[in-house]
């Protein structure tokens, strides 16, 4: 319904003329612009290029975000010193520090892996340290009484016990690192999906840049629903008690 | 086996805090049973955790086997009160899970696991997640893990606190036959008098605040028991006479609350 209401009011504005025919074209040329995107071959080579940073961004971002959020969360001397830092650093907007990070990593993919693990970071770090604040203190003592090892305390109960929050975070920190590395491309580049909606744009050709945005945007939609089912499965999974 | 000398445990300053445990000492010998009973605040939980090597006392001694405690002795296996299965394992790999640990084989170490969940009467269940049993149930799955690190000393502290009368008359049932299969020597933590007496060689009575040991009770109930023994006549002498002791500790831990 609101699909249908969206498109509708689209093609009356395209049509309208109020606008400028190429600012809103409309939706023939918007499908066609979409399916010349799909069908080109440098599409798809930007698109591995864009997802091969993206990956690498939520790996390495992921990774040290949850491994400093389970060190902020497990501990109560090392939250009290640092936590505050990644609160306040949390919500800046990460561009910023774009000229820096070029510097240390150079104009090519590095920088934008760079730019997208830096965003995905902070998001993970606080909402991990806060599902390992969740974790039931009863199974770290019943951890303690076994006498297991501090590494077999994180992976035999901090992670199955947080898979369900730890999820969400990545989907919080998946979508920051799209907007980090896209940003990134359209900012200092010359490959990338990015980089091609920045191209399309300086040539005027609305019909293609629409159609990348689309693809990007039921991408990241995509992986969002995906990872929102995960996250439901694992909380299904972990609850205590019969619902 | 169990040895605790001159524990004292104090929270707060010197100046204005609360004593919980005041100069308490014990033996256990192997294979015995013995419980300590104590009204809600007494300190029991405090001391149990002083056992089990969670929380240092601030004076006094443990040692289990002649090795002085410091922290979680290999020797000492421990059962909450709280519910404390993992809810994202299994039944038997709850129960491996200290075995796991250990780096057991997945092999050996569900073969092990299925003894004891067969021990606690759990056999069938192996492959449940603990939100699709009891709370009765999940508390065997507990006591079969803490079973399964193979315990020279099992501490239990109020295992049965979170269920209802019969399930707990029929779990002390099947802990009375645990332990007679396994000669287990055990130390219980509990505030149900009939609990203490049905399973126990020695009660233990806690005054109310401070912790002090009031009196050693010793149950001459004859062996094997079940869960009949609670109607004989001894059973009733023995409740009654710790009851007198209790009631006292009780009504002034009620009236110190209310006032």
């Amino acid at each position: 319904m609101a699909a249908i209401l969206l498109l509708g009011g689209w093609q009356a504005m395209a049509l309208s003329g109020l606008l400028f025919r190429d600012v809103v074209p409309p939706l023939g040329a918007l499908a066609a612009g979409l399916w010349n995107v799909i069908a080109d071959p440098t599409f798809w080579a930007n698109a591995l290029i864009t997802g091969g940073e993206l990956l690498a961004a939520v790996l390495i971002g992921g990774m040290l975000g949850v491994a400093t959020g389970l060190a902020l969360g497990a501990s109560h001397v090392l939250s009290a010193a640092f936590e505050r830092w990644f609160t306040w650093l949390g919500p800046t907007p990460k561009i910023i520090l774009f000229p820096v990070l070029i510097l240390f990593c150079g104009v090519g993919p590095a920088s934008k892996v760079a730019m997208g693990a830096v965003s995905c970071f902070f998001p993970l770090v606080l909402s991990t340290a806060a599902a390992v604040r969740g974790v039931d203190p009863v199974l770290l003592r019943v951890a303690r009484s076994f006498r297991a090892r501090p590494w077999q305390t994180v992976l035999k109960v901090y992670l199955p016990a947080t898979v369900a929050p730890l999820l969400n975070g990545v989907r919080l920190g998946f979508g920051v690192a799209l907007i980090g590395v896209l940003l990134a491309e359209t900012k200092l580049s010359n490959q990338g999906v990015g980089f091609a909606v920045m191209q399309a744009y300086a040539r005027f050709d609305m019909p293609r840049m629409y159609g990348l945005l689309i693809v990007v945007v039921g991408f990241a939609a995509a992986v969002n629903v995906a990872l929102g089912h995960a996250a439901r499965r694992a909380v299904g999974a972990t609850s205590k008690k019969e619902t | 086996m169990l040895s605790v000398a001159n524990v004292t445990m104090r929270f707060g300053t010197p100046a204005d805090g609360v004593t919980a445990v005041d100069d308490v000492s014990f033996d256990i010998r192997p294979g015995e049973f013995v419980s300590i009973i104590g009204p809600s605040g007494c300190g029991k939980s405090t001391l149990f955790n002083i056992v089990a090597g969670l929380q240092p006392a601030t004076s006094g001694q443990v040692s289990v086997e002649g090795a002085a405690v410091r922290g979680p002795h290999p020797a000492v296996g421990t059962v909450f009160q709280e519910e404390s299965c993992f809810p994202w394992r299994s039944v038997i790999d709850n129960v491996a899970f200290p075995l796991e640990l250990a780096g057991m084989p997945r092999g050996e170490r569900h073969d092990q696991a299925r003894h004891f969940i067969e021990l606690v009467g759990l056999r069938g269940f192996e492959r449940r997640l603990p939100s699709e049993l009891s709370g009765g149930m999940r508390q065997r799955v507990c006591i079969a893990r803490t079973l399964a690190a193979k315990p020279r000393l099992l501490l239990m502290d109020e295992p049965f606190a979170a269920l209802d009368e019969q399930t707990r008359l029929l779990l002390g049932d099947k802990v009375l036959q645990i332990q007679q299969t396994l000669r287990q020597t055990t130390l219980l933590i509990t505030h149900s008098i009939t609990e203490a007496v049905q399973l126990s060689d020695r009660v233990l009575v806690m005054t109310y605040r401070p912790g002090r040991l009031k009196r050693f009770v010793t149950i001459d109930l004859p062996r094997p028991r079940t869960a009949e023994v609670v109607t004989s006549p001894e059973f009733g002498a023995a409740v009654a006479s710790l009851w007198a002791d209790l009631r006292e500790e009780a009504s002034r831990g009620m009236a110190e609350a209310g006032g």
